[in-house]
């Protein structure tokens, strides 16, 4: 008879085990380089700051902002084109993704870039413009409709296909037989882009653009509290009233309506355009062809290691916060735990945080918190972390406990999280890509990560430089993709879980 | 007689799996056949490899039905003609239904049961109404062989019988697999027996008595039908 020893602390190869020393891990990676990171609080008194944004909140000032109804119009009207076009371009990208290499290089590096980054640059040529914005969302979006939309083909079942006569020809075949089996799928994806959209076209606000967030940044910058909790509640209002106003017949009245309010339309210089594209974009050296030339040039671009390092430290802070804060805060929203007024109100709190873009809340951070890493690490971690407790409080619902009558405790650790823990961690590694995008942005704020000097390049009309760190941004987010895409748990301990959320749902 | 297709000695089944070792078989012209056996014994890897031997003279009814759930009944009847109209005709079919086709499969349908029910999406209909709309797709390509896969599975007796002889009328020779034997009696003059991966009944059915038939299942003989102890 064999004797069997107790196994040591986390010793085993169950496949909970192999996931709990992977995240602990990144958990003790994360706090290693903690030390690095700059978390000051540098604001004289954030708690009266926070109240005043709070008072502000619960006692809105709606007519404070002017021309309100036209920023929202435009904010719908960006968001609608940029996923149509964005749609129509992705579309028939993903009839090719699978074989062209070419295609899907390109999607994953227009995807890379985030929306803001892209208004920066089309900002150059275009203006502040209604084509500058739509453009904006418009290309990456292609490059993530081209992705998803291809993914979900893939899975389109065989069997009508298999059914038909000898003889069809493709289109006639993809239309009727293929088509129709993943339509479904494919128009709750675009819906949920749009809402994404909606999001995103409230932030080009502020690189100034005249949306929503415009009017928001400048009210919390200025410190007028009411216009801004004003702001943030309509924000709400119309992501949550989404259902109501966003029906497929009514969607193509108010893109036509939106045209009449997006002009006036730029007058587009050609020769301007390909000056910028043929000459401002790259260094002078490079196009000169004098190397030593470059490498001097490599040598003015100001802190590029420091930021990408930030860009690298910020970017794994935020992944190890929403894993905290999504293993804390999804027994919030799920009906194994709590009664009714606590259910609602962890789902309404959590609803509010994967609401709110990262940016904003960093934004707001920073008002109370003062400039460092603090604000952002917190936005960060808040808003994927609610976004991936949302998803997993849902799933959760779906578990039927095997035996009843347990305390919440022995509940959430022996029924609920081992067999959540697998797709919980494949959605963070999912969501990596988003947040190192995000992260990069996030400098435009004064963090001093790589979009800080993104920004600043535009500033200073230093178009080679900014093009450059773009570049390394997309490069970054590339390798971080490819690096999560390797860690990501494939097999989960409840199989069923991995087929319902596709790659798709966790990446806005 | 003609002699449609012809098997000698085959073996038939995917790539690494062998299904049906050492198949002798041929399938005549006016010839209506039944196919029996127990479930997992080949029956569908034969019909497949009957499909693929026959190529445009075989009208096609799969056991999955290979319906598309969201379109409608209509377009769903209509795919067993998608090869004969062009790109532009079907896509255009999508948006404004061909008069021609619809009058063709508004008679169908009034036959099998399915009237009214042309605009609705197979997703809302019975089980047993989607098995009547595969079938109703098989009989639109009018072709000359019927094959068919467990068709009346799940439909009722009497149902079964109009179906069977439906699809008899239209088609002189057919190969459909059942598990009610009576009917194999009943309305087919051949059968064809499968079990254990050998075809072990190949006789005119009025040679044929339920107790032949009985042979094919393994659990049969026994009036205890649980399981015996390893």
């Amino acid at each position: 008879m064999s004797d069997e020893r107790a196994p040591g602390l986390l010793a085993g190869n169950s496949l909970n085990l192999r996931l709990a020393r992977r995240s602990l891990g990144l958990i003790a990676l994360c706090l290693m380089v903690l030390p690095f990171a700059d978390l000051a609080i540098t604001t004289h008194d954030p708690w009266a700051e926070l109240g005043r944004m709070l008072t502000g909140l619960l006692h809105p000032d709606i007519l404070a902002t002017e021309s309100l109804p036209h920023a929202i119009a435009l904010t719908i009207g960006f968001a609608l084109w940029g996923t149509l076009l964005g749609m129509l371009l992705g579309f028939p990208l993903a009839l090719l993704f699978h074989r062209s290499r070419l295609v899907r290089a390109g999607c994953a590096f227009v995807r890379a870039i985030h929306e803001l980054f892209w208004a920066l640059l089309l900002l150059q040529v275009f203006g502040l413009s209604a084509l500058t914005a739509i453009a904006a969302l418009t290309i990456p979006y292609a490059g993530i409709f081209a992705k998803v939309y291809a993914e979900i083909l893939e899975l389109t079942p065989r069997a009508p296909v298999d059914a038909l006569p000898e003889g069809v020809g493709r289109l006639s075949r993809f239309v009727y037989a293929e088509l129709p089996m993943v339509w479904a799928r494919l128009s709750s994806y675009t819906r949920y882009r749009f809402e994404c959209a909606m999001r995103s076209s409230v932030l080009l606000g502020f690189v100034g653009l005249p949306t929503l967030g415009f009017h928001l940044e400048s009210a919390f910058r200025e410190g007028r509290y009411a216009e801004a909790g004003a702001l943030l509640w309509v924000f709400y209002l119309m992501i949550a009233s989404l259902a109501l106003w966003g029906h497929r017949r009514l969607l193509p009245w108010i893109a036509l309506g939106s045209l009449f309010l997006l002009g006036p339309w730029p007058d587009i210089d050609g020769a301007l355009l390909w000056r910028f594209v043929s000459v401002d974009l790259w260094p002078k050296p490079l196009l000169e062809g004098n190397w030593s030339g470059l490498w001097q040039w490599f040598g003015e671009i100001p802190d590029l290691l420091p930021a990408i390092g930030n860009t690298l430290l910020l970017g794994l802070m935020g992944t190890a916060g929403s894993l905290l804060v999504a293993l804390l805060l999804w027994p919030l929203a799920s009906r194994h735990f709590g009664n009714r007024p606590t259910r609602m109100a962890g789902k309404g709190v959590l609803i509010l945080m994967r609401s709110t873009p990262e940016l904003m809340l960093a934004f707001i951070f920073l008002l109370v918190l003062g400039p460092s890493m603090l604000p952002a690490w917190l936005a960060l971690s808040l808003h994927n972390g609610a976004l991936i407790a949302f998803l997993v409080a849902r799933h959760a619902d779906a578990i039927v406990p095997g035996s009843h009558a347990l305390p919440a405790s022995a509940c959430y650790a022996y029924e609920l999280l081992p067999r959540l823990y697998g797709g919980l961690l494949a959605l963070l590694f999912y969501r990596a890509e988003t947040i190192i995008r995000e992260t990069a942005l996030l400098g435009m704020l004064g963090i001093a990560t790589l979009g800080f000097h993104i920004d600043s390049s535009f500033a200073y009309l230093m178009f080679d430089q900014a093009f450059f760190l773009l570049l390394v941004t997309a490069g970054l987010n590339i390798a971080v993709d490819a690096l999560a895409r390797r860690y990501r748990p494939r097999e989960t301990a409840d199989t069923a879980s991995e087929r319902d959320h596709p790659a798709g749902e966790a990446t806005c | 007689m003609k002699e449609l297709v012809h098997f000698d000695g085959e073996a038939l089944g995917h790539a690494r799996h062998t299904v049906l070792a050492d198949l002798t078989l041929g399938l005549q012209d006016g010839q209506r056949v039944a196919l029996l056996g127990p479930s997992g014994v080949g029956k569908s890897t034969l019909l497949a490899t009957l499909r693929e031997r026959l190529g445009q003279r075989a009208a096609w009814c799969p056991q999955e039905h290979g319906l598309v759930p969201p379109l409608s009944v209509y377009h769903n009847i209509y795919m067993g003609r998608l090869e004969h109209h062009s790109a532009l005709a079907n896509l255009v079919n999508l948006l404004r239904p061909r008069r021609d086709a619809w009058r063709d499969i508004q008679a169908l349908c009034a036959e099998l049961g399915l009237s009214g029910l042309l605009k609705r999406p197979v997703v809302q209909l019975s089980g047993g109404q989607r098995q009547r709309v595969a079938i109703a797709r098989a009989l639109y390509q009018v072709r000359d062989v019927f094959l068919g896969d467990e068709l009346v599975a799940s439909i009722d007796p009497y149902q079964a019988r109009r179906l069977l002889t439906m699809i008899q009328r239209q088609h002189a020779t057919c190969v459909i697999a059942l598990h009610q034997r009576e009917l194999a009696l009943t309305h087919f003059d051949h059968v064809w027996g499968l079990r254990d991966g050998q075809l072990i009944l190949d006789a005119p059915a009025h040679e044929l008595t339920l107790a032949d038939l009985d042979t094919l299942y393994p659990d049969a003989g026994s009036t205890d039908t649980r399981p015996e102890p390893a």
